[in-house]
């Protein structure tokens, strides 16, 4: 299980880039990623929604309220360009952060 | 099925949010919750079961209250600042004290409370017509979804606007009197200022302030902007 500090650091990149596939409604993005990375990254409503929130506000998404076909309203979440832009370099910094701890914990070992 | 709209909505109360964030949160939370209980009872696990997994996945109510406060109040849009206090507010004081230039035009004359080198007047008839102008700021302000307190706020915003014009007054004055020679003594210009604050600022405040809460108290638990947010 990872821990929350580095949790917290991924999961805007983990939201991004599940949102890269196409959009989707909070609670269908807790489970695709929670799927995807399996069972490691977990979200609470507490720690999800307040999140999307703030990006949408950094306008990295952007929310509207839609009808699925069995008729109920929900809040589907998609990638804006500036998301789309955002999501580039963070998946850069974090593949050179875990390429630079994989050295780390390789020289630690050897 | 437990109602969870009505249980996010008991849970999530308080101040925080304003009334057209607070009905689209509440949607979107009890949406969620909604399709993790009928999740957890596709898996199999019995109703009770299903009810305490689905709680498990909210984190804290309170944690969750704060924090979507605090993001929601990270960055309140200029835009949606100026449609739920500064027009209502400006509204107010413009039609207010249109109406009472129009009750001089037509040559009401104020009825005097305190005679003396600086009376206390009061319009009447402007006063009585405050409750209904701080009703309609209060009531434009909730419509485009203010919290409670910027109802108000808008309800009797030509108060703080015409006291800080009577704060800016009072120096200015004293400046134009210094140099045009006059001697005007402090304490008569503070009983003038006393005298009109009461006049021009207490009493009407507290009017503009009865009908902003007359309004709170008719209209605001209404869901005005519900169309707005979910449509």
């Amino acid at each position: 299980m990872i821990g929350s500090g580095i949790k917290r650091g991924t999961a805007e990149l983990a939201v991004l880039s599940v949102l890269q596939d196409g959009p989707l409604h909070g609670y269908e993005l807790a489970r695709r990623i929670e799927q995807q990375t399996n069972g490691a990254l977990r979200f609470t409503l507490a720690a999800l929604y307040p999140m999307l929130y703030r990006m949408e506000q950094q306008r990295w998404i952007r929310g509207t309220w839609e009808t699925s076909a069995n008729g109920r309203r929900r809040r589907c979440y998609r990638l804006t360009p500036a998301g789309k832009k955002k999501l580039a370099p963070l998946q850069r910094e974090w593949a050179e952060l875990f390429r630079a701890l994989q050295q780390l914990t390789k020289v630690a070992h050897a | 099925m437990p109602d969870w709209r009505g249980l996010v909505r008991q849970r999530l109360s308080g101040p925080g949010l304003d009334a057209a964030e607070r009905d689209e949160v509440h949607a979107e939370l009890a949406a969620h919750l909604e399709e993790s209980y009928e999740g957890f009872c596709k898996e199999g696990l019995p109703e009770r079961e299903a009810v305490h997994r689905t709680f498990e996945q909210v984190g804290g109510w309170e944690d969750l209250r704060r924090k979507i406060s605090a993001a929601k109040r990270r960055e309140l849009p200029v835009k949606k600042r100026v449609q739920q206090l500064w027009i209502p507010g400006f509204l107010t004081l413009v039609l207010s004290m249109t109406f009472l230039a129009m009750l001089q035009e037509l040559g009401f004359r104020p009825r005097i409370v305190w005679s003396g080198t600086s009376p206390i007047f009061f319009y009447v008839l402007w006063l009585a017509s405050l409750p209904f102008f701080g009703a309609m700021g209060a009531y434009f302000s909730a419509r485009a979804g203010a919290s409670r307190a910027s109802a108000l706020l808008a309800s009797i915003f030509p108060v703080p606007a015409l006291t800080a014009a009577f704060l800016l007054m009072f120096p200015i004055g004293m400046i134009i009197e210094r140099v045009t020679g006059n001697h005007v003594d402090f304490s008569f210009v503070a009983t003038v200022l006393l005298k009109d604050g009461i006049s021009c600022l207490l009493v009407p405040g507290a009017a503009l302030f009865v009908g902003g809460v007359l309004a709170d108290i008719l209209f605001g638990r209404r869901p005005w902007s519900q169309d707005a947010a979910i449509g």
